[in-house]
């Protein structure tokens, strides 16, 4: 088991739930959704996991279990690996706060678990979906209660694909600085026009 | 050739072709009529069999498929501006020291001329204007790319 | 020219000088046919491979992969298309100027393949014309040669009198290329999908 385990359950006290070590030999810890992000902050400043090596969720068949947000964690100096699972009641609304801001990379690892779960990240600064277009409109894929062929008939699905909005291939960002402003559609001019922005950091 | 009031006839003409002098134009001026002819019969041909289906959406540029973004008219960095103008400057100066070499490695320069030591000096000094050119021109930092 | 009424059965010209003139038309489109590559997936690579040494399809004239839609003769959807991809082939199809034809290759892009789900477009057929279709997951090079072939053939047996051979079929106001029932009919599910279902 690794030490972070114990001192989680020291630090944290409560917030941390049921801990295992899994086949691969990987140290696995249940974190309340309430207290995650002060134990991430804490796992990186302290415990020096500098590295989300990947962040996902897994939606389970049976109602009671928990839907859970799994992050996998890294120390680049020790090599010291943690996975963390996070827990939110399907039943209730699912929400747990975002960690970009302790690792920069769960910028779109959240969105793909937001686009296919249909969780939301607080305080992420450009939640919006990665792997289906924008304006998908069918739901979230990878829930359980989603069918395999999608919601809509498959010529609805066709038409929808097919009506290939600017919004769908383009950010808000990259549109509004266009000089293409008078080929958008009205309402996309408002929403500009209002300072609707995704905020992507810019690079020296 | 012929004086002017001779009309252009069958006869004219096959004397213009048969003139000894005009021999080796006689090939180059079937080749272009041949190369034109050729021309005119593949675009042209193609042209009169190809079908033309316009619509808005092949009219609009290619851009891999997405929809087309804004205009085309990027701005354009002013080095290649720079570039240009001076390799043309310094490809004239170029051209004037060919014809001077031409002279002066003659085997005693031009005939009845200024002796060559006058001649070297001479290019040494206009190499010399054009140098001072130079140095400003890199100094100024028209040569950093980026 | 005269436009020639009579209809035939192989749709040839029966005025020996336009039939002629289609020949060599007809020979010259199959012959130097430039194919755009659109391949997304596992056959792309399939397609790779034909267009390499030992399979070569240069031999059948295909010498030039034009990766602009501008200068391609056929459109080779080689692999899985995606619902967010669906728009970017319709337009890079209708950027091609005509005459154009459409190869759908292997069984993802003919039918949507394995991938009978949410994110997969249930054979390019709903979205774009195909002349011919290659089976295959992948399908051997020598079936894209094969498939090739097939296009030639087909493309020899067209005629310069039939003007409604090369007229373009934009999607209609619904945004769709076929009606819909149509599209829900050819994108059922078959074969081993019908038994998979996955939710609740």
């Amino acid at each position: 088991m690794n030490p972070s385990v114990d001192t989680l359950r020291a630090t944290f006290g409560t917030a941390i739930g049921r801990s295992s070590v899994t086949r691969d030999g990987v140290s696995t810890v249940d974190v309340a959704c309430a207290q995650a992000l002060k134990v991430f902050e804490f796992l990186r400043s302290s415990e020096h996991y500098d590295y989300l090596v990947d962040l996902t969720a897994v939606e389970y068949r049976d109602p009671e279990r928990p839907l859970e947000v799994v992050y996998l964690l890294r120390s680049l100096q020790g090599g010291a690996e943690l996975r963390v699972k996070v827990l939110l009641d399907v039943r209730q609304e699912l929400a747990v706060d975002s960690v970009v801001g302790v690792w920069a990379g769960a910028n779109w690892l959240e969105r793909e678990v937001f686009d296919m779960f249909g969780v939301q990240f607080r305080g992420h600064p450009d939640l919006r979906r990665i792997l289906m277009w924008e304006t998908y409109a069918e739901g979230h894929p990878l829930r359980k209660d989603f069918p395999l062929r999608g919601r809509f008939s498959r010529a609805e699905q066709v038409r929808q694909a097919l009506a290939g909005h600017p919004e769908a291939h383009y950010s808000m960002e990259e549109l509004s600085f266009a000089d293409a402003h008078h080929d958008l559609p009205a309402d996309m001019r408002e929403r500009l026009r209002r300072g609707e922005r995704g905020t992507i950091p810019h690079s020296e | 050739m012929l004086p002017a009031h001779h009309t252009f006839t069958a006869r004219n003409a096959h004397a213009l072709l048969a003139h000894p002098m005009h021999q080796p134009y006689v090939a180059f001026l079937l080749l272009l009529v041949f190369v034109a002819a050729n021309a005119v019969l593949l675009i042209g041909l193609s042209h009169l069999v190809a079908p033309h289906r316009p619509t808005v959406s092949k009219l609009a540029p290619y851009e891999s498929g997405m929809p087309p973004l804004g205009g085309a008219h990027e701005r354009f960095s002013v080095k290649f501006y720079l570039v240009a103008m001076l390799f043309i400057l310094f490809d004239i100066e170029t051209v004037f020291l060919i014809p001077w070499g031409t002279i002066y490695f003659a085997s005693s320069g031009p005939p009845g001329g200024p002796p060559m030591g006058f001649l070297l000096v001479e290019m040494l000094v206009f190499l010399a204007v054009l140098f001072v050119g130079y140095i400003y021109v890199w100094r100024r930092g028209a040569f950093r790319w980026d | 020219m005269k436009h020639v009424a009579t209809e035939t059965v192989t749709g040839q010209n029966p005025n020996w000088l336009l039939a002629k003139l289609d020949d060599l038309v007809n020979w010259a489109r199959a012959n130097s046919l430039w194919p755009m590559p659109f391949g997304t997936a596992c056959c792309a690579i399939e397609f790779m491979a034909t267009a390499a040494s030992r399979f070569d399809f240069a031999r059948f004239g295909m010498e030039r992969q034009a990766f602009s839609p501008r200068q391609a003769d056929v459109l080779i959807c080689a692999g899985r298309l995606p619902f967010k991809l669906a728009p970017v082939i319709r337009r890079v199809y209708d950027q091609m100027p005509q005459p154009k034809w459409v190869i759908s290759m292997g069984a993802c892009a003919s039918s949507g393949g394995i991938f009978d789900n949410y994110a997969m477009v249930q054979g390019i057929d709903t979205i774009v014309p195909v002349d011919v279709y290659v089976p295959g997951c992948p399908p051997r090079p020598e079936g894209l040669l094969y498939g090739v072939l097939l296009l030639h053939k087909k493309i020899k047996g067209e005629s310069l009198a039939d003007r409604a051979l090369r007229d373009e079929h934009p999607l209609d106001d619904t945004g769709l290329r076929l009606p819909p029932d149509t599209i829900d009919e050819i994108s059922e599910p078959f074969g081993n999908s019908v038994h998979q279902f996955r939710s609740a």
